[in-house]
């Protein structure tokens, strides 16, 4: 270790002030130097904003034909592209998929009473075309459920909730029923809106649409 | 509070012991070259995390994601040309720490191993400066980078398994990315990390060396904190202004993507390794028998030797004097060395660079004037693709294509340098050509300019410049000055109609 002599003689008071001001001045520059580079760093991190998808994705006559598939009580997966920006690798079609039923408004309003009045109220309608479509997504933490065709139930395999063919939650940790998402007939495409709801809460509080 | 983190921790006595330390001969600027040495490593280590946020080594993202930083990441370019000529920094830096070292003897007993930790970290600085080169994977990169491993490739005996480690098999793959990618994040900056902080605890074991003098000094002795620490952060601040500037107004360029099948593009090395380049171009042009032995002993023997001989130099010099009067021999060497060093890296940048990178922006119409200092070195002119340059190629209609390119070559060897490959000028010091009015407009204006010159102030799109454009008449015919005013009149989407060579004979 260094033996600090220096360090022994206060210095004149011409010096002490000439020290004070340099350990400012030292504290100041480095703090510049500290903030400067964190801004852009820091900035570098945001999301860019043109990294948002299509709201409404389109579903090909073949993909029309699966959902019509649907009965009242056997849904059917119905797949479709999401037209989204993926980094670097720019606009690509991601293959995206949603459980369909059939369905009428007096059964939707039977069994999910919730969705059509009170504060978890959609804003949109839950029965279109004779269809309702559910998010793929589990409630509970976002993990995709699967269909048990014997139990006719849908089943999440991360954490066990169990939902009737309506979406209706009936077992397990899940606070609400599956989302049903838009599905519209635009200018004769059928066209389905991919919306992320946040998890594990029971109102549908919406996270990104597209 | 502190007295209570102090006596959990002892941090508050590890700093005072760190900021407690006498500075021989009391505070000085020439002391304060490590220490931004230091403050360039932290610079590159934090813009460095921050690109990897971004960066995906391979050959199918290397490039897409360099460009997605660029163009899409805010402030993306900004951090990415901070890391850029903070890598310039800092082996500037390095290289004058350890002359600096060399030309005050520091190197001498007890600070043999110091010394050598430190020319450790030169190297890993440069391997870092070599390594970061691939990255952006475009053509500059792909080629420098072939070179250097087509080099290292050479070496004997070890040549061809070097390369194969090198490349991770037996070309330059998304291997080789992911290689070049783990050493330049990981490797090397652990090395460099752990190697600084041997070089530091030495050196707070020996303590500063001094002024080169051989007695005591007799200033008392100064202090660390704050006297030298407010030295060393100005250095710092002043270095970190002038990055700051540099990545504002001469952002990070990015080529096209790397294209192994591209035989036209002629790749430019880092300023640091510019003397290394001009020496392969100069052995090149040796007479035949020489050149094999001359480019083995010009690439890896002689870079071999110098290291070698830098880490044996405190073991060599034994002579205990630090006065610089009596180190003729050492000194000497450093001076010639550094001279070579110096002179080289202006003959590749003029010599060699200029003309080439022309080449590159123009065409293979170029390549025929400016390799004509470069006798060596291959420019395969194979299908005229324009140079797969990233510029706009011709845009214009105008001139017959013949002129076009004639007039390019003119371009490139005497105009390109000052207007830009691209014609876009270099801002505050010469006029854009592209888009520039005065180009466009009367024939008469633009021959009179090119062959009598133009000294004076003038504004071109809300600029002004007051820079000393030669005459041409002495050099260029009046068909190249027709040649060329047709070029600049028909390229970068400029479209003014084309001039003769009885034009030229006109108006001079």
């Amino acid at each position: 270790m260094a033996h600090a002599e220096a360090y022994q003689d206060p210095g004149t008071p011409q010096e002490q002030s000439r020290r004070q001001f340099m350990a400012q001045a030292t504290i100041a520059l480095g703090g510049v130097i500290g903030i400067s580079l964190a801004i852009p760093l820091v900035v570098s991190l945001v999301p860019s904003a043109d990294a948002s998808n299509d709201a409404w994705s389109g579903l090909t006559p073949a993909e029309v034909d699966m959902l019509k598939k649907a009965t009242a009580n056997t849904p059917v997966k119905v797949t479709f592209d999401v037209h989204e920006t993926n980094g670097y690798f720019g606009a690509v079609d991601s293959e995206q998929f949603v459980w369909a039923i059939r369905a009428s408004d007096e059964e939707m309003m039977k069994a999910r009473p919730d969705l059509f009045q009170g504060p978890n109220k959609m804003p949109y309608p839950v029965v279109n075309m004779g269809f309702t479509i559910f998010s793929p997504l589990c409630p509970h933490l976002g993990c995709r459920y699967a269909y048990i065709p014997a139990q006719k139930k849908f089943l999440c395999p991360c954490h066990g909730s169990v939902y009737s063919v309506l979406g209706v939650h009936e077992a397990g940790p899940a606070l609400r029923g599956l989302d049903p998402l838009p599905l519209r007939d635009y200018q004769g495409k059928v066209q389905v809106s991919w919306i992320l709801y946040q998890a594990n809460t029971p109102a549908h509080v919406v996270i990104q649409v597209g | 509070m502190l007295t209570w983190l102090d006596q959990r921790t002892g941090v508050v006595t590890a700093t005072k012991d760190f900021l407690t330390e006498d500075v021989p001969g009391g505070a000085s600027y020439w002391y304060a070259f490590g220490s931004a040495t230091l403050f360039a490593m932290i610079l590159q280590i934090a813009t460095g995390i921050f690109l990897c946020f971004y960066y995906a080594p391979s050959t199918a993202t290397a490039w897409e994601s360099t460009k997605y930083i660029i163009e899409k990441v805010p402030a993306g370019h900004f951090v990415l040309s901070l890391h850029y000529w903070g890598a310039s920094a800092m082996i500037a830096l390095v290289a004058m720490h350890l002359l600096q070292v060399l030309l005050w003897g520091a190197y001498k007993k007890p600070r043999e191993l110091q010394w050598i930790v430190g020319v450790f970290l030169f190297i890993v600085t440069l391997v870092l400066g070599l390594t970061g080169y691939l990255l952006p994977w475009d053509l500059n990169a792909l080629l420098a980078s072939t070179v250097a491993i087509r080099i290292a490739g050479n070496a004997p005996v070890l040549g061809p398994m070097v390369l194969h480690l090198l490349q991770d098999g037996d070309g330059i793959t998304t291997l080789t990315i992911n290689r070049f990618f783990g050493v330049h994040v990981w490797l090397m900056p652990a090395a460099l990390v752990a190697l600084v902080g041997a070089h530091l605890a030495i050196f707070r074991w020996n303590g500063p060396a001094g002024p080169p003098i051989d007695e005591a000094p007799k200033l008392k002795p100064g202090r660390f904190w704050p006297d030298q620490m407010f030295m060393d952060t100005v250095l710092s601040f002043g270095i970190f202004v002038l990055i700051v500037a540099l990545s504002t107004f001469s952002p990070v360029p990015l080529d096209d993507k790397a294209d192994p099948n591209n035989s036209v593009f002629v790749p430019y090395p880092a300023w640091y390794f510019m003397a290394l380049y001009a020496l392969v171009d100069i052995v090149g042009s040796l007479p035949s028998w020489l050149v094999q032995t001359a480019s083995l002993f010009a690439t890896i023997i002689g870079p071999t030797l110098l290291i070698v001989l830098l880490i044996v130099l405190p073991f060599v010099d034994r002579n205990p004097s630090r006065r610089l009067t009596r180190r003729p021999w050492v000194l000497g060497l450093t001076a010639l060395i550094m001279v070579a060093a110096i002179g080289l890296s202006w003959y590749g940048q003029n010599n060699v660079v200029t003309g080439q990178l022309a080449h590159n922006l123009i065409g293979p119409g170029a390549a025929a004037v400016s390799t004509s200092t470069a006798p060596s070195t291959p420019v395969t002119t194979t299908a005229g693709s324009g140079g797969a340059s990233s510029s706009g190629g011709s845009g214009g209609t105008a001139a017959a294509p013949a002129a076009a390119g004639a007039g390019a070559a003119v371009y490139g060897a005497n105009c390109a340098g000052c207007h830009g490959a691209t014609g876009q000028g270099q801002p505050g010091v010469f006029p854009p050509l592209a888009g520039n009015p005065v180009v466009t407009g009367d024939a008469k204006t633009v021959i009179h300019i090119v062959s009598s010159g133009l000294s004076g102030s003038v504004t071109v799109k809300g600029a002004t410049y007051n820079g000393q454009m030669p005459a041409w008449k002495g050099t260029l015919t009046n068909q190249q000055i027709a040649d060329v005013v047709t070029y600049i009149r028909s390229q970068w989407g400029n479209t003014a109609s084309a001039v003769t060579a009885a034009d030229v004979a006109a108006v001079k």
